[in-house]
């Protein structure tokens, strides 16, 4: 039997789509069976982040629909074979779905899969009740920033009251020498707010940003970030894992270099 | 002026016209050609649909008598309305059993003008960028002046024609003609359709392709895409 986790954040931007992409990814490379959902429906990119928009026939919505079966609407990806994508749709809107047509699609999905991720919309609306309906687990990403937190508390609570207790918070886009000037928050700021359990921090690094545009999720490549997912993957699946130091490791050569700008 | 034809333009859906019955059909038809002549400017330049009233006309005199307006005044004649509401309200139960009020509302770029009698070789315009989320539907072949970008998709039983770039989906041939083809400006699709084979971009595209006029089509199962030249122009079947 599978487990649900649906991957939220209450406001936009903090890097829900490509959480999803990496954990997701990186559990398939685990050796598990995995599927991502797409539940944005009507602004879908989690296709483009993991770049199978050019295979996409079927979504969601025909699914629910019964316009095909899910078998049809699953595409494989492009390097594991254990790894699925079901594609929202673009031209319907959120209330194309109800959450009780979200769970029965999970609970279905789950007897195949050992992992059903959820990629929320950003909002606490329609969008984001369906993507809940039938999730076991929360995923919270949060940056480091007051909006971000002040959001992911907010959610927490919706996550609370609609009986998910098992959450864990996912800290993104940090930065180590700012949390270090004392212009950032660090993590455990963060934790101590919203009094969750942290399962990962993930720097802020511009290889996210060349392994989204190419459409390859980083997830276990030697730089921080891929580091980070692999490790919350490691945590998902209940291994002890230490974080990540995420101390910038400068060069001799800045090193050097910063002794003559001071 | 003779009282065989009346125009009543105010009708909510387009254009009544009410025919005598008992008048002559040659009569009928100058009779016709007259009125619109006369009341053409007060008509204007307007797509309207039209209903007949008065008179049981066949499928070609029906026809026959959109022509006539065509000739006489400055309006487009796009549908005819059958009137007849049983029918009407036995459609829009069917219509409602399948589609729920709120997709009813749905943002589909209104150009769906279904022409009576359409087929692939008659064909339409459209004018405007088409962008993620929306999609263009029509019955026969289409003209895209503008572009399609990702996530947009144009779906049409005929063949497509794109006077700008074409990087998001289009479904050439849709009833199932295999001899259905796509030309764009720019050829950059995210997927090709054409009757039933599907062809997707390849995952790893060229760093900076030429930008030349392509055209998609159909051979024995397969979705060839090439430059458009005489010999590929000479191979085209409508």
């Amino acid at each position: 039997m599978g487990e649900v986790i649906v991957i939220t954040s209450g406001k936009g931007g903090v890097g829900k789509t490509t959480t999803t992409a990496n954990v997701g990814t990186g559990l398939a490379m685990l050796g598990k069976k995995v599927v991502l959902i797409d539940t944005d429906i009507g602004l879908r990119n989690l296709d483009v982040v993991m770049g199978l928009e050019n295979r996409i026939v079927y979504n969601l919505v025909d699914v629910i629909e019964n316009k095909c079966r899910i078998k049809q609407a699953l595409i494989k990806d492009k390097r594991y074979p254990n790894l699925y994508l079901l594609p929202s749709a673009q031209t319907k809107d959120k209330t194309a779905v109800s959450p009780e047509q979200m769970k029965k699609l999970a609970d279905e999905l789950k007897t195949e899969f050992d992992y059903i991720l959820m990629d929320c919309p950003a909002g606490i609306e329609q969008g984001f009740k369906n993507a809940i309906a039938g999730a076991d687990h929360a995923l919270v990403v949060t940056t480091p920033e007051v909006s971000a937190v002040r959001d992911a508390d907010r959610i927490i609570g919706l996550l609370d009251a609609n009986d998910i207790r098992d959450t864990h918070l996912i800290v993104n886009r940090l930065r180590a020498d700012m949390v270090k000037d004392g212009n950032m928050m660090s993590s455990e700021d963060v934790v101590e707010i919203l009094a969750v359990d942290l399962i990962g921090v993930v720097p802020d690094d511009e290889h996210i940003v060349i392994a989204t545009n190419n459409g390859e999720p980083l997830v276990g490549s030697d730089c921080q970030a891929g580091q980070a997912y692999m490790n919350i993957c490691h945590r998902i699946l209940g291994e002890e894992v230490p974080f990540l130091d995420l101390e910038v490791t400068k060069s001799f050569f800045q090193r050097f270099a910063a002794i003559f700008k001071k | 002026m003779s009282d065989t034809v009346v125009i009543k333009s105010s009708t909510r859906r387009g254009l009544r016209l009410v025919l005598s019955e008992s008048a002559d059909y040659n009569k009928l038809k100058e009779d016709i050609a007259e009125k619109f002549r006369a009341s053409a400017t007060f008509l204007g330049e307007e797509s309207k649909g039209i209903e007949f009233q008065g008179r049981v006309l066949s499928d070609e005199q029906k026809l026959e008598i959109i022509d006539i307006i065509h000739a006489n005044c400055n309006l487009s004649i796009v549908c005819i309305i059958e009137d007849n509401p049983e029918l009407d309200k036995r459609f829009m139960e069917k219509i409602k059993k399948f589609i729920p009020e709120e997709t009813m509302k749905q943002e589909t770029v209104p150009v769906q003008q279904q022409m009576p009698y359409a087929d692939s070789s008659t064909g339409q315009f459209f004018k405007g960028n088409l962008r993620s989320g929306q999609v263009l539907d029509v019955e026969t072949s289409i003209i895209v002046i503008g572009d399609v970008k990702p996530g947009a998709k144009v779906i049409s039983k005929g063949n497509v024609i794109i006077l700008g770039s074409l990087k998001g989906n289009v479904y050439a041939g849709s009833g199932g003609n295999v001899n259905a083809f796509v030309v764009a400006l720019d050829m950059n699709p995210l997927q090709i359709r054409i009757a039933d084979t599907i062809a997707r971009a390849p995952d790893n595209p060229k760093k900076n392709p030429v930008k030349e006029t392509k055209i998609a089509f159909w051979d024995d199962g397969n979705i060839y895409i090439e430059p458009l030249n005489k010999d590929v122009m000479g191979d085209i079947r409508l």
